[in-house]
């Protein structure tokens, strides 16, 4: 149920471009050197730090159980075990946990795409009576923070017997303004002309949408997409508090689980966490690229 | 706002007629049956979307305001209460410390962000494409860690027996300290993942909000022979007043809110050191099942948080923003 927004995740690669001209004015000569070397030397010390503490996690996860908090403190394991890795993949609850999850993702990342681009759509291009009215009442649910509907959120699925179902853990969070508003923006920009020609051709507003607006939507899609992916991934108090049974554990709650009640596994908790995290890496990893080519969205702020 | 094609047009020669704004007399009524046909298509693509929000937002929301009214438990009438919810929460004396303590933990939260946000930006605007893309890419993967992996990580980090910090800190000569377990030190370790797991969205909007400073302005700059620091501060800085203004409230508001490292990493110990507000909430809900208190304290921090973010908004907002 986090609210996220998407508005500020789009075009990594994008952003922060400089131009010819910046990058052309170069400091030669000795002050030249020195700046060059603490340029090099600050930016080594942000990478470090950002991906210290996940390089440690995935080292200490080829580490023996007493090895991960042993003293005298040593970083790389003497002999590397890949028992932890082999042990927490033959574990039939952490492989239920991680195929539980990514389903529920993508389910929930296909309807979040579904419900708020159609709305998106609605809004951006279409008129209809009391849009200015719908427009407010929609925004507003923006900004109301999750603590303030969490408890009643819990009491409301608790009426609509959905505990302990798949379907809390997907529909709740579904439709959502943020990613609503980032999709509108996209789709306002999308040129008039070639809506004009279909309606020419009698297309009907939803063959618009789905045969215009649909197949252009890949970079916003995919921007929204990866948000909503890594929002049920990583979600852990909604789980805990509306999942009891362990077929539906979810992943987070399940190493949180792992963790209380097989404390002394240090190295398997280190690869079980390792290998939780990595889908969400590749998928990042991967729509890096895909965001690359979608540049215009970075233009749209 | 929109420009859009009003519906569907029966035949080639009405739309274009309509296109170039010629009246023509059957469009009144062809217009109504459009509008009515383009309501239905625009409703039925809507409702989704509003029903959804209003059965998991609007609706919970308002319950929520109901119901911090009165006293209720799962298996109860509701009793009104009046205002007594607000006003045991106001005297709870753990309640109002551990807003105290959120607004300390933003402290230390968020101006570290803001600083390591800049310098980066500052960096990643002066590299290349390659060394760019590598510095974006990095410093965003921590926000891709759920909170529960990094608590996993940093718990372990400052585990007393044989955790990495300890043995750092070891080299400088200072003893082992149980980092998490300790009153003073338990809170600023539960910041430091904090800022990892936020550091990239602020790097990236800072560096976002960096590169839109036109590059005319440094030349001007170094026209007149300023060095890095003038520009930074009467270029930079000034221009970039909006980002920090937004970096500064939405910072603010999520470390208040922050709730999912202290539940998996301390669970508020020791002493309610890292009980912070939402928590606090979250543990009374479970432990209470008369829920109107907990719902009227979270109402109640709601309110808090939007004052603050309200006059944050104002002091800083009240000079005029200078145009980039």
């Amino acid at each position: 149920m986090a609210v996220d927004t998407p508005v500020t995740a789009p075009a990594i690669s994008e952003i922060g471009r400089t131009t010819r001209r910046q990058r052309g004015r170069r400091d030669t000569g000795a002050k030249g050197v020195a700046v060059l070397t603490g340029k090099i030397a600050a930016g080594a010390l942000l990478v470090l730090l950002a991906l210290f503490p996940l390089a440690w996690m995935v080292i200490a996860g080829f580490k023996s159980r007493t090895e991960v908090v042993a003293t005298p403190f040593q970083f790389f394991p003497e002999v590397w075990r890949v028992e932890n890795y082999q042990q927490i993949l033959a574990d039939p609850e952490f492989v239920r946990s991680m195929s539980v999850t990514f389903g529920g993702a993508i389910l929930f990342t296909l309807l979040s795409l579904t419900v708020n681009s159609l709305g998106a759509y609605a809004f951006a291009r279409l008129e209809f009576a009391f849009k200015n009215v719908l427009w407010v009442y929609v925004i507003t649910t923006m900004f109301i923070p999750g603590m303030a509907i969490l408890l009643t959120s819990f009491v409301v699925v608790t009426r609509l017997r959905m505990l302990d179902t798949i379907a809390v853990l997907v529909i709740p969070g579904a439709a959502s303004a943020a990613h609503l508003f980032f999709m509108r923006q996209y789709y306002l920009n999308v040129p008039m002309a070639l809506e004009e020609a279909a309606t020419l051709d009698g297309a009907s507003k939803w063959g618009i949408y789905r045969h215009i607006f649909l197949p252009m939507s890949k970079p916003v899609f995919v921007v929204v997409g990866m948000t909503s992916f890594l929002a049920f991934w990583n979600s852990y108090v909604w789980p805990i508090m509306t999942i009891t049974s362990r077929d539906l554990y979810q992943i987070q709650q399940f190493l949180a689980t792992f963790r209380s009640e097989r404390a002394a596994e240090l190295g398997m908790l280190m690869a079980g966490s390792t290998l939780a995290a990595l889908p969400v890496m590749i998928l990042f990893l991967v729509f890096q690229r895909h965001i690359i080519g979608g540049i215009k969205i970075a233009g749209l702020k | 706002m929109t420009q859009t094609v009003q519906a569907e047009p029966t035949t080639l020669g009405t739309a274009a007629a309509r296109r170039r704004g010629r009246p023509s007399r059957k469009q009144p009524r062809a217009r109504t049956g459009m509008n009515a046909r383009s309501n239905t298509m625009a409703y039925l693509m809507l409702a989704p979307v509003v029903i959804l929000l209003t059965i998991f937002v609007v609706w919970p929301v308002v319950y929520a305001v109901y119901l911090s009214f009165y006293n209720w438990s799962f298996y109860t009438d509701p009793i009104p209460v009046g205002w007594r919810n607000y006003m045991n929460v106001l005297g709870d004396r753990t309640f109002i410390e551990s807003v105290g303590r959120g607004l300390l933990f933003a402290v230390m939260v968020v101006p570290v962000q803001l600083v390591i946000a800049f310098l980066f930006a500052s960096l990643v605007r002066t590299v290349s494409g390659r060394v760019a893309t590598l510095l974006k890419v990095s410093i965003y993967i921590p926000t891709i860690v759920s909170g529960v992996i990094a608590s996993i990580i940093f718990v372990l980090i400052y585990n007393y027996q044989g955790g990495i910090l300890n043995a750092f800190v070891g080299l400088f000569g200072v003893e082992k300290q149980a980092w998490l377990g300790n009153v003073s030190t338990a809170l600023p370790a539960l910041a430091v993942p904090a800022i990892w797991l936020g550091l990239g969205i602020c790097s990236l909007i800072m560096l976002a909000g960096m590169v839109d400073i036109p590059a005319t302005y440094y030349e001007a700059a170094d026209l007149d022979g300023a060095n890095w620091f003038q520009k930074t501060f009467f270029v930079t800085i000034p221009l970039m007043k909006n980002i920090f203004l937004f970096l500064l409230i939405t910072g603010f508001t999520a470390a208040v809110q922050q709730f999912e490292l202290p539940l998996v990493m301390t669970d508020g110990g020791p002493l309610e050191r890292t009980l912070l507000p939402n928590l606090y909430i979250f543990q009374h809900f479970r432990n209470d099942t008369y829920v109107g208190y907990s719902i009227a304290a979270a109402i109640l921090l709601m309110v808090v948080l939007g004052s603050i973010s309200a006059v944050i908004f104002r002091v800083l907002n009240s000079e005029k923003a200078v145009d980039g």
